[in-house]
């Protein structure tokens, strides 16, 4: 499918959507692993830029962008979600976000190996996470969809972006 | 006569209430004519007649200053306090507020300048004094002039600026500038260095001819000819800094208009519309700066050009809309007044306020939230710092104790001080205070200067008791707080016994700054231009010790240096002439060690963010030309982070 | 933008004094104490504005205006020597040399305000 270079940000599309029982969700990966987000808070996708670095800054957002003349943070979901760092290849994008951080409405980006495509999720159909031991912290993520075939995580822009880093819980124990 | 309330400006109601005291004032002054209320009617004229220069209200200024002059002669004790004296005063008082009223100068206020009632007044103080004609207020002459001047071929070369002077000399009228390029060469002929242009300005003026000649006081070498055009019909010319004509004749008669009134009227502007109109400024700036880039790379001429023409317009517009956001610090001030007598009431004592530097401008915004941290100020200075009037007198000081608020401006900074002749900081109370809080060890011997400090402590109150205004710990903690995040700093000075200096600076404006590019390792930093001294190269630089440290050498002085591979936890730089640019902060010199110093740029400071405001070090972002994201260095961090690890550093003098 | 002047004397009180003036008068000031400081500083950033001593060691005035305009870096850059009043030769010497104005000692702080609007604004 192809990406759309840019995505109006319209929360209305999503919040009828989720209660007429479906959810409109940006589908990336990252490491092979597909994840979703809910297309609302998409501002953009853009191809990669350098990064700024901040020294001494956390691990979890550790540099800045320039979007549209705008200062944004990039925020390092793979460390947030446990997994390796590797390095971006040519499908990469860097996806841009509004989300609310500490009750304010905060545009940051994520850097994504690839965008693949926007799809209707029934939510009602929507997974708790399998006691597999899968590697992300729960507190992050929703839950799991299934689309065509294949496994999608749900993440929890909530907790997901949170400053403070959020509970770790250990993703064996479910309560 | 009543006092009606005419326009709003800060300076008529200043004045209003000026001619408001100056009544009582006169009365006074009839029945007991001391020095000190002599003194107080001359200090109010003085102030009157100063302030109507500077604000538009020249016509007034000029009545005024006859009286301001003849109670000067009263100082001198060359002339007697006496009832008609004073009954000329009074009369001469109403006749300023209605020229006040008439809103400045212009055919009303020479009107009633050239009154028969103003003329007979004038004319009485007249005989009272025995001088000579005391005379109508007249209009100086205006003359009309024709300058031509070409400057020598090397002018440009050795920094002669021919816009400055043409802005010179439309500074002392309306001007009509033509431009002479006969003797330009043809392009391939052309050496850009060389100056081959003239100008012929006709100038309509009323200042003498040395004014003109001042002009080109050093372009000496300059073919130079000014005459004065003697025309039958005076016409009026107006400004035309655009229009020239190209093939050297000159309109006499261009326009008839008349010439720009000083003073002007007001407009009342929402402070949102202010705000989104200097973001949108910011936005212009930085669009402006990437196009500045790509017009660089490009090789275009005509781009080049245009892109120029752009960056000075938006330069342009950058200050005049800055300059919109500016208010005089008298409006703040002015409210202190209040503030000092309620307060000298309430507490029992005498204090009198003075104010100096109020017509010194300031962001508006930052102006609402100084206004606190200086009320603060003052209820410390009247509360602690000052004695009782008995307690004054018995130490030797007058028994009205004096609190001064300053204010100026210093490269892109403001200080604002206030400064009062109390007892000073109680330096036992601090310590024992401390010790109580645990901020200092029992038996430690801090320096008067560092307990200096701890009233900086949250919380920090060494009152006795809580009256309403002080002791509840809403110290100078808070203040500091505020002050800080105004991106400025505090500093105190006190002397026992003697009274206390508190200054804070400031720096003129939060959103764009002028910044200082440097580079190290892959990566550039934006240093805020007024915090930087100067710049050295780091090897030449010699190395000294100072309490076991290596500082650098820097003239006389010893300055200690941080490299910003270390602050910025970074690996050793291997480049091998680095470059050290020294910063200034909070009194504290300190020297920045980096790869490479790049130039500077108009840098409009974007906020962090929520995952970054925790990070020491940055005042915040910027995107450069080039569209990357520079981080702003927050050099007072920086300095304090420098000053706490490593114990007590030198106090370079300020 | 700040406008940044150059200050180039080997008298510590004149440095001063000028730095205090000018800075309340909006400017940013660097200094050096001889002619030969004075060029490294003004080839290490850009300047608006220089003021200069005549009479130091290592390099004098003259001398210092000579290097400056024939340097890239010094070229267009406002100059103006810190001059005597009884001795008026010097200033069309250092004219000559590609000095721009002069300031003559003793100065105060009007004078050297005015000097410095009149030739960088």
């Amino acid at each position: 499918m192809t990406t759309q270079l840019h995505i109006a940000t319209d929360r209305q599309i999503n919040a009828q959507a989720a209660t007429a029982g479906t959810e409109t969700a940006l589908i990336m990966r990252l490491s092979g692993e597909a994840f979703g987000i809910a297309v609302g808070l998409v501002h953009e996708i853009m191809d990669p830029i350098p990064v700024t670095k901040v020294p001494n800054a956390p691990a979890f957002a550790s540099g800045l962008i320039n979007v549209r003349g705008a200062v944004v943070p990039v925020v390092d979901v793979r460390e947030r979600l446990r997994m390796a760092p590797a390095l971006p290849g040519p499908a990469a994008r860097i996806v841009v976000l509004d989300v609310e951080v500490d009750a304010q409405l905060t545009r940051l980006a994520i850097l994504a190996d690839a965008v693949e495509e926007v799809i209707d999720i029934e939510t009602s159909y929507t997974e708790p996470i399998p006691d597999m031991g899968a590697p992300w912290p729960e507190a992050y993520v929703r839950g799991v969809a299934r689309n065509r075939g294949s496994i999608v995580v749900l993440l929890n822009p909530e907790t997901l972006f949170r400053p403070d880093g959020g509970r770790s819980s250990n993703s064996e124990s479910r309560t | 006569m009543a006092i009606n309330e005419p326009s709003d400006s800060a300076y008529v109601l200043e004045t209003m209430d000026i001619l408001d005291g100056l009544e009582a004032q006169l009365l006074d002054l009839e029945q007991d004519p001391n020095p000190d209320a002599i003194d107080a009617v001359f200090r109010a004229l003085h102030t009157i007649k100063g302030g109507g220069g500077m604000f538009g209200y020249r016509t007034m200024a000029e009545f005024v200053h006859h009286f301001e002059d003849a109670f000067d002669k009263v100082r001198d004790g060359k002339l007697s306090v006496s009832s008609q004296l004073v009954n000329l005063a009074l009369r001469a008082r109403d006749h300023v507020i209605a020229m006040l009223n008439c809103g400045g100068d212009g055919p009303d206020a020479t009107a009633l300048a050239n009154s028969t009632a103003a003329q007979q007044l004038l004319a009485d103080l007249n005989g009272l004094l025995g001088a000579q004609t005391v005379g109508r207020v007249s209009e100086k002459p205006t003359k009309l002039w024709k300058i031509t001047f070409k400057l020598a071929p090397n002018a440009l070369l050795n920094g002669t600026r021919p816009d400055l002077l043409l802005a010179e000399l439309a500074s002392l009228g309306a001007t009509q500038v033509t431009l002479d390029g006969a003797e330009v060469p043809p392009l391939e002929h052309l050496d850009p260095t060389l100056c081959h242009l003239g100008w012929t300005v006709l100038l309509n003026t009323t200042e003498p001819r040395a004014a003109i000649e001042d002009v080109f006081i050093f372009t000496d070498d300059a073919e130079l000819e000014i005459s004065e055009v003697v025309a039958d019909t005076k016409a009026d010319i107006v400004d035309t800094p655009q229009e020239t004509l190209q093939n050297g004749e000159i309109d006499e008669n261009a326009v008839r208009r008349p010439s720009k009134e000083i003073g002007g009227d007001f407009v009342r502007v929402s402070s949102v519309k202010l705000d989104e109109i200097l973001d949108q400024l910011g936005e212009l700036v930085i669009a402006q700066a990437r196009l500045s880039q790509i017009s660089a790379e490009s090789h275009n001429p005509t781009l080049a050009g245009l892109v120029e023409e752009v960056e000075r317009l938006v330069t342009g517009m950058r200050e005049v809309t800055l300059s919109v956001r500016m208010l005089p610090i008298e409006t703040v001030f002015g409210k202190f007044r209040r503030v000092v007598r309620d307060l000298s009431a309430e507490l029992g004592k005498d204090v009198e306020l003075a104010t100096s530097g109020g017509e010194t401008e300031i962001d508006k915004s930052v102006i609402d939230r100084l206004s606190e941290p200086l009320v603060h100020m003052i209820r410390n200075s009247i509360d602690h710092g000052i004695e009782s009037a008995d307690g004054r007198v018995a130490v030797g000081k007058p028994a009205q104790a004096t609190v001064w608020l300053s204010a100026k401006q210093e490269a892109g900074d403001i200080l604002i001080s206030v400064r009062d002749d109390g007892a000073g900081l109680n330096t036992d109370a601090i310590r024992s205070k401390a010790i109580q809080r645990g901020l200092i060890a029992a038996d430690a011997t801090p320096s008067d200067l560092e307990l200096h400090q701890l009233i900086f402590a949250p919380g920090f109150s060494t009152a006795q008791t809580i009256s309403s205004v002080s002791g509840r710990g809403v110290g100078m903690d808070a203040v500091l707080t505020t002050i800080r995040a105004l991106r400025g700093s505090l500093d105190v000075k006190s002397h026992a016994g003697r009274g206390t200096l508190v200054t804070l600076r400031i720096p003129l404006s939060l959103a764009i700054i002028d910044g200082l590019l440097v580079r190290q390792g892959a990566a550039n930093y934006v240093i805020p231009l007024a915090s930087v001294d100067e710049c050295v190269e780091f090897d030449s630089a010699e190395h000294g010790r100072e309490s076991g440290r290596t500082m650098l050498q820097i003239r006389e002085h010893l300055v200690p240096f941080v490299d910003l591979t270390q602050a910025f936890n970074e690996p050793t730089s291997l480049e091998r002439s680095r470059r050290v640019v020294i910063v200034k902060s909070e009194g504290l010199r300190l020297g920045l060690v980096v790869d490479d110093i790049l130039g500077q740029n108009q840098t409009v400071i974007k906020a962090l963010g929520p995952f970054h405001d925790a990070v020491d070090g940055f005042a915040g972002a910027t995107i450069l030309g080039d569209g990357s994201v520079a981080l702003i260095i927050d050099v007072a961090k920086l300095a304090r982070q420098v000053a706490i690890a490593h114990g007590a550093l030198r106090r370079a003098a300020a | 933008m700040t406008k940044t002047v150059l200050t180039i004397d080997d008298s510590r009180a004149i440095r001063d004094i000028v730095a205090s003036t000018l800075k309340g008068a909006g400017y940013r000031i660097i200094e050096a104490a001889n002619g030969a400081e004075g060029l490294q500083q003004m080839r290490s950033e850009p300047v608006s504005l220089v003021i200069v001593d005549l009479n130091m060691p290592v390099m004098n005035g003259f001398d210092f205006i000579l290097n400056a305009r024939k340097d890239p870096k010094g070229a267009g850059v406002p100059i103006v020597m810190l001059t005597t009043e009884s001795k008026p030769e010097l200033r069309a010497q250092g004219k000559a040399a590609g000095a721009t104005g002069w300031l003559n000692k003793p100065f105060d702080a009007d004078m050297l305000i005015s000097v410095a609007r009149k030739l960088v604004g």
